[in-house]
């Protein structure tokens, strides 16, 4: 009973969000060309940079194109969900909605839930919409792709980057803006994770680090799957290494969250912006 | 005598003190030391409507947020209906509606209705009983017309007015309002103070407890009155009880004698 009451308080966040983003219709038609002008430039940043050394170092068969568009795609899924909590936040307290929710039967853990859902959603289909210019116009084909596997390493994605997205958000909640926490993980998730290159081209100490973050095992695991056609066997450590930071931050990420909140509302400042 | 539906015991809140450039990152930790209120207490019954009156700063709004859930005391206890607001907020929750004055707290890209069904659902209230709750509310707020118009078209006093039938969706047992006719025009103020007054608190028996500076309203609304200034309640009585033992001939008469300075309600200039 109670799991579905949280389950349709979640899905009213959605219809809500969906009946937002349907008053800026706009603004997606400029997102999917947005999304085409960055797909172009990997596509012709690629055509610059192919070298014999590169290929190297890439999935067998695949050009940098491939390689990068995966990686461009996916890191953008983690660079929104870290933001998704915090921008809910920033959303509900500029709107002043957040007092509004806060003094309604919904705990707090639900309203994040429920505010993110549609930015994830709206996230995933991003994610299509780059993949599909990169088919569609630049030549990308990830024949015979593991596409069960690459949604495994999605949803895996998702609970651990939603772990960091929380995390920003008790940040957000606490400091109302300019979150510094956001883009370190982002700065050095684009730095070692392998975004625009292979993490093997770093040196060592930056290639200890590149294990110690999320994104490098969600694009590993996700180029083994599009571009390496990768089974579950060779996917499998990278889903279990995504499940295992979710294990430690999401637990951690409630309990940092629940601190930041009460301490706001010892402030006074939760609705503060 | 029935037990209170509000009970304040001893109330207490500091803030700390507002910091500012890199002082600002240990504000969260800093040792609350600006008082709020100091140790405030009264009690209201079952379908009482209490007006909490004070010159700004008093701590009114402070008060009315504590009991909504939204901020958490330094000292004392403060239940709804039984449950602690501080330790059994979830449970508080679910007893109160709570609306401040503004005309902010919705999505203007949404229709009021929608944003009704939005809120309503958040309290657990949704299909055809969603439906037939928002109906009424919005003829009792007279919105009715303008239900399936976007927020953002409605002009302040609508707004205000949306928030109210917000607050009322869920048929709560308790209302919280800080100045709930401020955006209102003098009819629709009329109005809805002699709705609140007649239709809620009388026949329905919800416990009402408002912050007002309108003198006027208080003494058309209110059975009691607390009378707070700097975090203290100064007196707590009905209105004609004030009036006869301070020897006012009006509530704005005897709640100036009883403050330390002159309070100015809306009705002066």
């Amino acid at each position: 009973m109670n799991f579905l009451r949280t389950l349709r308080k979640i899905s009213a966040f959605f219809w809500r969000d969906l009946a937002i983003a349907r008053g800026y219709r706009g603004a997606l038609v400029l997102e999917t060309l947005e999304a085409l002008f960055g797909v172009a430039t990997y596509y012709y940043l690629s055509r610059f940079v192919e070298s014999p050394e590169l290929a190297r170092e890439l999935p067998a068969g695949n050009s940098y194109f491939a390689f990068a568009l995966v990686g461009f795609a996916f890191f953008d899924y983690l660079s929104v969900s870290i933001g998704a909590f915090d921008a809910s936040l920033e959303e509900a307290h500029q709107n002043r909605t957040l007092e509004a929710l806060l003094v309604t039967q919904t705990p707090l853990p639900v309203i994040l839930a429920g505010s993110a859902l549609y930015p994830f959603a709206a996230l995933a289909l991003r994610t299509c919409v780059y993949l599909a210019w990169g088919v569609l116009l630049f030549g990308f084909l990830p024949q015979g792709a593991n596409w069960p596997g690459a949604i495994a390493i999605l949803f895996a994605s998702v609970l651990a980057f939603a772990g960091l997205g929380i995390m920003s958000a008790s940040y957000q909640i606490l400091f109302k803006r300019g979150n510094p926490a956001k883009w370190i993980v982002l700065g050095v998730s684009g730095l070692v994770g392998g975004m625009m290159y292979p993490i093997s081209v770093l040196p060592r100490p930056l290639q200890f680090l590149a294990r110690l973050i999320p994104v490098t095992y969600s694009l590993e695991g996700m180029r083994a799957a599009l571009l390496s056609r990768a089974g579950w066997r060779e996917i499998w450590p990278s889903i279990a290494a995504l499940l295992v930071f979710a294990a430690i931050l999401l637990p951690l990420s409630f309990t940092v969250f629940g601190w930041a909140l009460r301490r706001t509302k010892i402030t006074g400042t939760l609705t503060h912006i | 005598m029935s037990s209170p539906t509000i009970a304040v015991e001893a109330l207490e809140k500091f803030f700390p003190p507002a910091l500012s450039g890199w002082r600002a990152l240990i504000q969260p930790v800093t040792r609350p030391t600006e008082l709020a209120l100091a140790g405030v207490s009264f009690t209201v019954a079952p379908g009482e409507a209490v007006a909490l009156v004070g010159p700004n700063g008093a701590g009114k709004s402070t008060l009315l947020r504590i009991l909504a859930t939204l901020i958490i005391p330094t000292r004392g206890r403060a239940t709804l209906a039984g449950f602690d607001v501080e330790r059994e907020a979830a449970g508080a929750r679910s007893q109160f509606g709570y609306h401040t004055g503004g005309d902010e707290g919705f999505y203007g890209r949404l229709s009021g209705r929608q944003n009704l069904v939005f809120f309503a659902a958040m309290n657990n209230i949704i299909g055809t009983d969603a439906t037939q709750r928002i109906a009424r509310v919005a003829d009792w707020m007279r919105i009715s017309e303008e239900l399936d118009r976007q927020v953002r078209t409605y002009s302040t006093g609508m707004t205000h007015r949306l928030g109210l039938a917000r607050a009322l969706l869920h048929g709560p047992s308790i209302l919280l309002l800080d100045e709930p006719t401020r955006s209102l025009d003098p009819l629709a103020a009329a109005d809805f103070r002699r709705q609140l007054k007649q239709e809620l608190v009388g026949r329905r028996g919800t416990t009402l407890l408002f912050a007002s500076h309108a003198l006027s309203e208080v003494e058309e609304i209110a059975d009691r009155v607390v009378l707070l200034e700097a975090g203290r309640v100064l007196a707590c009585d009905t209105p004609q009880g004030l009036r006869a033992s301070t020897g006012a001939p009006t509530l704005e008469g005897a709640v100036t004698r009883l403050a330390r300075r002159p309070f100015r309600s809306e009705a002066l200039p």
